[in-house]
């Protein structure tokens, strides 16, 4: 595991390294100041009411109640640090130091038990109250109503000073309040992430704040906290580079480019790529071999074409005939041409005269042409165009010699006939 | 020191050109520059982007109705002035709060894509709330429904997923788009295209519209699991026009660095539905790019 983050490690580029480097070393200050506050605390497990009517921030770290204003500024600076270094989110820039500020009011131990039991109770109420269908403020008094039950049943049964003042109480309620929108919002999940996170950043909160440092600063004059902070947030608050949650987040880019980067380097390398170490045989050998082929140095000689062939010679081509008139070969009447136009079978007569009478011989008459029968169905054939365009298929193309005209003609073969 | 300082703390002339990662931290300092409070402001009222991108002559999804008072919605009669298909969104809900889809219309009741029949007193209650602001976040006392004939996607985006409509997400820097992804639906995200309820998000080439690769969840494939179909190559209809419309958002609203969320209808191809002023930098994964390197890469000099 170890060999392997530092294979990992030693891989890495400087845009991967500085933010981690940059993220460690915030998390280092963040832990040694928390550490000094926890071995500043005196007693972790002491009930309020064994201080006699102190306070218990000022019975277990001597931090005088008035200055506990001071937590605003720092948790402020640290709620920052732990959003743009490390990639810590918590509900919001207040909720977690209120918290703290209620930890501080009722004890290192006493004070998440405290507020851990209540925001449960809030959490496991606020689906059924949900249901009740009652306006943001409604729901909201109930909550309060719940949580305060809880509270003095605690108080009941720990301590008769366990809760301080209003103050705990209204931190417990909008706790509740911000978890379960975050849950609607993101699913149980994220939701429960972002609780654990705030909860994380109030301890750290709590405990930087009595860490010497602090105290130091606190001491030496009560405006130096707020200045500090203030200046501090507004270096480092302008912190553009990648979070620690990033390195990770992001860390399938970088890994994907190197291995990519490094199978190109092999494919340059060619056949002769060194198996890394440790080894023994290329797994990749079943593999299709995905290498490009190189290309071959010269165009091998191409084969000595054959001699051309002799061209033959060109066909004379024959003048043309000079023209006669056809002659006209009378067919005898058994022909089979001529039965077969007797016989009434004979091809559509277009374009021919149809003789009904003897009066439609005489010069100057009007004779009968066999006109095209009206085709009814073509009308409702689908055409192109709505004004009677083209139709969509060839059928009216060849439209009027659908039906074969009424044969009535007489076949006039004598002059008698006439 | 303080240019020491500066360096480390990503500030420098650097800045931009060290790493190719866009941050959490950079991208919320972009946008601290370039998209101006009113501009978010009015990237955030769907109604209000929409008229601005309209105006910039950039085709939007088409608007039946615009709602914004309770004078309005008493005057609105669902059955006289409602299409056969169609989708009530509020003007300023997020992640898709109280989105209703209606997909056909059977004389005065529609239905859901689900089957869920919708009768007109439903439609009309359901736009009630919208008004009231019951989908608006706890900020708006008021909102205003938006109303737009259900967009019907292109057929070969279609083809792909089994149901819900696939949209396009452009990050654009200025007139500069810089990165694209498309968010293909899933039987496991009930049809939503949103990545975090399983989506897929495939990364796609700028130059050529094509999809290089597809992810879901941080886990790369090559088809969709439901239809199966190969996504690796596949060509986004209609790229060209996606890139300029992506290109004119961002001017259009007021932002600078924006993420446009464009769909391909069927009839009239890339349309914006949505410009967004805080785009998310997952993106980055799914297209395994860095945004950081391409800002640098249009000359940009951010510091």
């Amino acid at each position: 595991m170890i060999a392997r983050v530092g294979q990992i490690w030693a891989n890495a580029t400087p845009q991967v390294r500085r933010p981690f480097y940059i993220g460690l070393a915030v998390a280092a200050v963040l832990a040694v100041l928390v550490g000094l506050g926890v071995a500043n605390t005196e007693t972790f497990l002491a009930l309020p009411s064994s201080f006699e009517g102190v306070a218990a921030s000022q019975a277990i770290w001597g931090l005088k109640p008035s200055n506990l204003l001071m937590v605003l500024p720092l948790g402020a600076f640290l709620v920052v640090l732990a959003r743009s270094f490390i990639g810590l989110k918590a509900f919001g820039l207040f909720t977690p130091k209120l918290i703290a500020l209620a930890f501080l009011q009722i004890g290192p131990v006493m004070g998440p038990v405290v507020l851990c039991s209540s925001v449960l109770v809030g959490m496991i109420v606020t689906p059924t109250l949900l249901k009740l269908r009652m306006t943001r403020v409604g729901f909201l008094g109930v909550l309060i109503s719940l949580i305060v039950l809880v509270l003095v049943g605690l108080q009941m049964v720990l301590d008769t000073q366990l809760q301080v003042g209003a103050f705990p109480v209204i931190v417990c309620a909008l706790c509740v309040e911000r978890w379960w929108k975050q849950w609607g919002k993101d699913g149980a999940k994220p939701a429960a992430r972002m609780a654990l996170n705030t909860f994380v950043l109030a301890l750290m909160i709590e405990f930087v704040m009595v860490s010497d440092f602090a105290m130091a600063l606190i001491e030496w004059s009560p405006l130096l906290m707020p200045a500090t902070t203030a200046v501090a947030i507004a270096i480092l608050g302008r912190y553009r580079g990648l979070r620690l949650s990033e390195i990770s987040r992001f860390a399938p880019i970088w890994l994907e480019r190197r291995r990519r980067a490094r199978a190109a380097a092999a494919e340059a390398a060619g056949e002769a790529v060194a198996l890394p170490e440790g080894v023994s045989e290329d797994r990749r050998k079943g593999l299709p071999d995905t290498r490009r082929v190189p290309e071959p140095e010269a165009m091998p000689e191409p084969p000595p074409q054959p001699p051309p062939e002799p061209v033959p010679e060109p066909v004379p081509v024959p003048a043309l005939a000079a023209y006669r008139t056809p002659r006209l070969t009378p067919l005898h009447r058994s022909h089979g041409m001529v039965l077969a136009a007797l016989a009434g079978r004979a091809p559509p007569l277009r374009g021919m005269w149809v003789i009904g009478s003897p009066d439609e011989l005489r010069p100057g008459t009007r004779r009968r042409v066999p006109q095209p029968l009206p085709d009814r169905g073509a009308r409702s054939r689908p055409r192109l165009v709505a004004s009677g365009g083209r139709a969509v298929d060839g059928r009216a193309a060849d439209g009027p010699a659908q039906r074969p005209p009424v044969h009535n003609a007489w076949v006039i073969r004598k002059v008698e006939d006439v | 020191m303080f240019k020491a300082l500066n360096r480390w703390l990503g500030l420098g002339e650097g800045g931009l050109i060290e790493g190719e990662i866009l941050g959490i931290n950079m991208r919320n300092a972009l946008i601290q520059r370039y998209n101006p409070r009113h501009a978010i402001e009015r990237a955030r009222d769907k109604v209000a982007a929409k008229r601005a991108l309209e105006a910039a002559g950039i085709s939007c999804t088409g608007t039946v109705a615009v709602l914004e008072d309770h004078q309005q919605v008493a005057d609105f009669k669902p059955s006289r002035d409602m299409p056969d298909a169609w989708a009530i969104k509020p003007a300023r809900g997020s992640q898709g709060d109280g989105i209703l889809l209606a997909v056909r219309r059977e004389g005065n009741t529609w239905y859901k894509g689900s089957g869920a029949a919708l009768p007109e007193d439903m439609v009309m209650h359901h736009i009630q709330k919208v008004v009231d602001g019951g989908f608006s976040g706890d900020s708006a006392a008021e909102d205003a429904a938006l109303i737009e004939p259900l967009i019907i996607a292109d057929p070969a985006l279609s083809r792909i997923v089994p149901e819900g409509l696939p949209d396009l997400r452009v990050i654009s820097l200025h007139h500069t788009p810089l990165m694209a992804m498309v968010r293909l639906p899933t039987i496991e995200s009930d049809g939503k295209a949103n990545l975090h309820q399983r989506a897929i998000g495939a990364g796609i080439d700028m130059e050529t519209g094509r999809i290089t690769r597809a992810v879901v969840k941080g886990v790369p494939i090559t088809r969709h699991p439901d239809t199966g179909v190969n996504l690796i190559g596949f060509e986004i209809p209609g790229w060209k026009r996606v890139l300029e419309l992506a290109s004119k958002c961002g001017p259009a609203v007021g932002l600078g660095y924006c993420g446009a969320d464009i769909v391909l209808d069927v009839n009239d191809g890339p349309l914006v539905i949505e410009v967004n002023a805080h785009p998310g930098i997952e993106i980055q994964n799914i297209c395994q790019a860095g945004l950081k390197s391409r800002i640098a890469a249009t000359g940009e000099d951010f510091r």
